[in-house]
């Protein structure tokens, strides 16, 4: 049995496993690390696209749970407080790391050097219905790193504009831009990837 | 509106929606009714996206550590998460006279593994080591007195040399657990640790196979 099923098996909720854990009790924490961890790999691993980053971002997330979870006070889930936290941790090592996260020297105005979209037969060209995950996915982990960490803010984690330009220190405008380029970028790629699996037929 | 200006704010109401004059074009332009489309329905796929991706058990281990090193976490114990062990210490400066301890512990128990696998009824002569010394009186838990008195019921001719190798693996797993205490990051020390519970083991198999025969 899991450590985390053993905290659900035993009657510890959630919230006891907390207050435990902010006395210090090993292996409360250790419970919530096992409930928690996947979703914070998982973000890490969406926001970083590397696997090493990803255990490194995953590992400091905890450590600063660890650190900080006494200042936790139930305002809100201790899953959206733990989530936020692990967004930091990323944002600051990709700052460390020099990574434009958004754009901040773009205009508001979109850029126009690709034109408006004016598919032929468009009706008949959409992408309703025939993504999948895995493919998803992949193209995901194909975007470029800013993109692809307005993409996951957002579309993925559920994050308003006002929250990720604040998290990003960027406007919301910019954020919207970003986030449509992102969308945009996704769906030329899963096009291209629906149009190389029919030639193969 | 024509379609570029449509697209050109369609980032900014593609969520909120447009007004009169963007919901017209949309409803009336194929070509940008379905790049919305497409946008939507890719935007609502991502939202199904489940956590896929457990992280590697030795995040855990090192967050473990971390605390420890911190001195946030008591000793570590058995984890699920990462198969930390509670490791004890030898002091640095026995460190090599302790390995020449475990190397004749170890031959002292493949020799007595090898007595018992082809036994003699005629006297055995106990194995006398220099570290015999060196192991004083280790006390013998529970498990090993029952062990012991098996033996020396089933196997009295043995007795005397299978309670010497047992005080002296005991007293080298007591020195292993020191060791890696204080050395909790050396892998080797670690080995050896196992290594001395294996040869622990064996005696153990050792014993309750002859008493089955």
């Amino acid at each position: 049995m899991t450590q985390a099923k053993k905290i659900i098996a035993s009657g510890l909720s959630e919230a006891e496993a907390i207050d435990r854990a902010k006395g210090g009790d090993a292996e409360a924490f250790e419970g919530l690390y096992g409930l928690h961890k996947r979703r914070v790999y998982s973000l890490c691993l969406r926001m970083t696209g590397n696997t090493a980053e990803a255990e490194d971002l995953t590992q400091e997330a905890f450590l600063q749970l660890y650190r900080k979870i006494a200042t936790f006070r139930g305002e809100s889930a201790f899953s959206t407080w733990l989530h936020r936290l692990a967004v930091n941790v990323v944002l600051m090592h990709l700052r460390k790391k020099g990574l434009p996260e958004v754009s901040l020297d773009e205009a508001l105005e979109p850029q126009h050097e690709d034109g408006p979209k004016k598919d032929i037969g468009a009706r008949d060209n959409v992408l309703a219905g025939s993504i999948d995950r895995v493919n998803l996915e992949r193209a995901i982990e194909s975007l470029p790193p800013g993109y692809r960490i307005i993409f996951v803010l957002h579309d993925i984690e559920g994050y308003e504009h006002n929250e990720i330009a604040e998290m990003m220190g960027c406007s919301i405008g910019n954020s919207k831009s970003q986030l449509h380029k992102a969308r945009m970028k996704l769906r030329d790629l899963l096009k291209l990837s629906r149009a190389e699996k029919a030639n193969r037929r | 509106m024509n379609c570029q200006q449509f697209q050109e704010v369609l980032p900014y109401i593609i969520e909120s929606g447009g007004n009169a004059d963007q919901e017209d074009h949309l409803r009336s332009c194929e070509a940008c009714a379905a790049l919305v489309q497409d946008l939507r329905y890719i935007a609502e796929q991502a939202k199904l996206l489940l956590p896929m991706h457990d992280p590697n058990p030795r995040v855990w281990s090192n967050i473990e550590q971390s605390l420890q090193r911190e001195g946030l976490l008591q000793e570590g114990r058995m984890s699920r998460q990462g198969q930390t062990t509670k490791y004890p210490t030898i002091a640095k400066q026995t460190k090599s006279g302790t390995v020449l301890g475990w190397l004749l512990a170890m031959a002292a128990v493949a020799a007595l593994a090898a007595i018992l696998v082809n036994y003699h009824p005629r006297p055995v002569q106990p194995q006398v080591t220099t570290a015999d010394n060196a192991v004083g009186k280790t006390p013998f838990d529970a498990d090993d007195q029952k062990i012991l008195s098996q033996v020396s019921q089933q196997q009295p001719d043995l007795s005397s040399a299978y309670e010497n190798s047992l005080r002296q693996v005991n007293s080298y797993i007591a020195d292993a657990k020191k060791a890696v205490d204080e050395n909790p990051d050396d892998s080797a020390i670690q080995e050896h640790l196992q290594d001395a519970y294996q040869q622990k083991a064996v005696l153990y198999e050792m014993a309750t196979v002859r008493s089955l025969e």
